[in-house]
């Protein structure tokens, strides 16, 4: 198959962006619906996936595509689907599915403005915790990536195909408004450049094979066999025993339960992913992330040059959440201002839990619409560290 | 812990061929008719020569789905409740060179998951859809369901139901699938031969099987548990495509037509399509 790598260098938004780097990543599968601020994705995959051999579906509805993609992957192909607030609202549903059957895919979330409907084509941060906690009942750990601007948006997709085969679940890259409409550099490498995780295909017979490995809940690269090749492979929605057989026991649900939070938590180290400027001295942090980390960035910039010792911290893996990298600037800082694109405090609501009441956290929040300016933020450091 | 062939050291060659041994006995009630379109099915795959390694089963939820799922001695794919059809399509779409037998039920296809079966039937999904027509929601305990008859008592319309039932074969007609029937789980010759022909056939294949429920069904609309009563009542409620020729339009009133409404052989479906699609715009 061909790589459907077009190393250079581009002018494009993030959404363009999330598509190229799908297509490196090996992505061959795209459904969707369309919805803004997405929909650019699921244009750039309609025109390009056809060129590389690829399966690209405009589905009947946000339901239809995520399943599909999920089915798509048991089917043996790295697969995509996009959305934004309203439509991941209804993905969530298909979620479950995939985090359940430990399905590797992608899932890309272009935050708007919310809640429903909102503003469909301006910028919020208000599903930090949607696509952590949204997929009903529990049980079960996630891994989110958020780019801070189209060349992230690339690379970012790429590592999230990525982490999806090497954890077998589902990914979130969670972006936003602005990253997805920002029009900016993008420069693709040569082929040989890029990092490619390949499914790994069981190396035992069907007979040794378990599909889930519930007796041991923290294993990665755990292969995924293909259908049609003897393995009898089994996906439900059902709590499931080590072969797939639906099991109402209480010892199966348990070990179930394990398996799909384990195999993250027990590799936190590998998933923690942060960014940090100007913390060597500093006495006050700023924390943002996706698109808001990008004014906030300046903000503490403008502070810096007037002489306030203002530190700069980004996760970028969001889920799971850096708890450890937190607490570590938490010891060293004596106050934290939090920004984000929603006003019930979703990231700050993390930062302050993980801080364990080592520094003061402030969450300077907005409903969206506009991004914060530098300015806001600097004049809110400006009050709060002075 | 012994199976039932081990116990009765007699299994149905079908069965020893083609299901889990480990899997038996099924989760069916006794009377269920969902054996019945099973056997038939099985038959279907065992003179078309099927096999695993080409063919996979596709569930939903629902007694249809709950019933069959794991039981294939090959894989078992078994969507949530209503998206049956937007896995098939993410499956035959992946993997085009497989077929795939799908197993839904009147809720999961005409209720929650009307829309995939709709536009599944407009993109003429290359896939062989049963439906098992129960009447009712079984596995929850039975709630009326869209297929419930005018009148019916159910759990959930303790007052009678007064709701028409939805034709679904009339749906996939009218939403464009290349082959629609529908038996009674009595017709079972029909059944084996509709499933084959539906393998056979260029796009959407929608087989409903009109099915007794005595668990359910029969207790509440019924009022019987008997199995062969609530066979004897849809027979009484069916009438053939050909018989309904000579009946007048007053004799025909509230009949359930049953035969083959549709095959056409020659309407392409999404596969072939999209492989015409790609030879046209793939450039590496």
């Amino acid at each position: 198959m061909s790589s459907g790598v077009k190393p250079g260098r581009y002018f494009v938004q993030g959404d363009e962006a999330i598509a190229e780097g799908a297509i490196a990543a090996g992505c061959r599968f795209f459904a969707g619906y369309p919805i803004t601020p997405s929909s650019e994705t699921s244009e750039t995959m309609a025109r390009r996936l056809p060129e590389v051999g690829g399966v690209c579906l405009q589905m009947e509805d946000e339901l239809a595509s995520i399943h599909c993609i999920g089915a798509a992957s048991v089917a043996g192909m790295k697969a995509l689907t996009v959305s934004s607030g309203p439509g991941i609202s209804l993905k969530l549903e298909g979620l479950g599915w995939g985090i359940k059957n430990e399905i590797p895919y992608v899932v890309v979330d272009v935050q708007r403005a919310g809640p429903s409907n909102g503003v469909a084509t301006r910028v919020a941060q208000g599903d930090l915790y949607t696509v952590r906690y949204g997929s009903a009942g529990g049980n079960a750990a996630l891994i989110a990536l958020s780019p801070k601007s189209t060349q992230e948006a690339f690379d970012l997709t790429i590592e999230c195909f990525n982490l999806a085969e090497i954890f077998r679940c589902p990914v979130f890259l969670l972006t936003d408004e602005t990253v997805g409409h920002t029009r900016e550099l993008l420069v693709i490498p040569e082929e040989s450049e890029l990092k490619l995780v390949k499914r790994l295909k069981p190396t035992v017979p069907p007979e040794k094979f378990s599909m889930y490995p519930l007796e041991t809940p923290e294993v990665i690269n755990y292969p995924f066999p293909n259908i049609g090749e003897g393995y009898g492979i089994c996906v439900s929605p059902y709590t499931h025993t080590s072969k797939g057989y639906a099991s109402t026991a209480q010892d199966v649900q348990e070990k179930m339960a394990k398996r799909l939070v384990y195999k993250i938590t027990a590799h936190v180290d590998m998933l923690t992913r942060v960014e940090t400027q100007m913390m060597a001295d500093a006495e006050y942090a700023v924390v943002a992330y996706g698109g808001d980390a990008r004014p906030a960035l300046a903000a503490v910039e403008m502070a810096r040059a007037e002489g306030l010792k203002v530190g700069f911290f980004r996760p970028i893996i969001v889920w799971p959440f850096p708890d450890g990298e937190v607490l570590k600037m938490a010891e060293k800082v004596k106050k934290i201002l939090v920004c984000e694109l929603n006003i019930d405090g979703q990231l700050s609501r993390e930062v302050e839990r993980a801080s364990h009441g080592k520094a003061e956290v402030y969450h300077f929040g907005s409903g969206g619409v506009e991004p914060h300016l530098p300015s806001q933020i600097f004049n809110e450091l400006r009050r709060l560290f002075k | 812990m012994s199976t039932v062939g081990d116990t009765l050291n007699l299994i149905h060659p079908l069965v020893a061929k083609y299901l889990r041994r480990e899997r038996m006995p099924h989760m069916a009630c006794p009377g269920c008719g969902i054996g019945q379109v099973v056997h038939a099915t099985l038959l279907a795959v065992d003179e078309l020569g099927l096999t695993p390694k080409d063919t996979v089963w596709v569930q939903g939820v629902g007694c249809s789905s709950r019933i069959t799922y794991s039981t294939w001695v090959g894989d078992n794919i078994d969507a949530h409740h209503g998206r049956m059809f937007a896995v098939a399509t993410g499956l035959k779409m992946s993997r085009p060179d497989m077929n795939f037998i799908c197993f839904t039920g009147d809720g999961d296809c005409g209720a929650i998951g009307g829309n995939h079966f709709i536009h599944a039937c407009r993109r003429n999904l290359d896939v062989t859809a049963i439906l098992f027509n129960n009447g009712i929601y079984g596995m929850t305990g039975g709630q009326v369901a869209p297929t419930s008859p005018l009148g019916a008592v159910t759990t959930t319309t303790p007052y009678g139901n007064i709701e028409d039932p939805f034709d679904m074969c009339k749906m996939a007609v009218a939403a464009g699938a290349s082959y629609v029937a529908r038996w009674r789980s009595t017709d079972f010759r029909q059944i084996a031969n509709s499933v084959k022909k539906g393998i056979q056939t260029k796009g959407l294949a929608f087989i409903e099987v009109l099915l007794q429920c005595p668990t359910n069904f029969g207790r509440y609309v019924l009022k019987t548990s008997n199995p062969q009563e609530v066979v004897k009542w849809i027979k009484q409620q069916t009438v053939s495509l050909k018989d309904a020729e000579k009946l007048s339009p007053e004799e025909k009133q509230g009949k359930i037509l049953y035969g083959e409404f549709l095959h056409q052989t020659d309407r392409p479906g999404i596969v072939e399509r999209y492989q015409q699609f790609l030879k046209q715009h793939r450039k590496e």
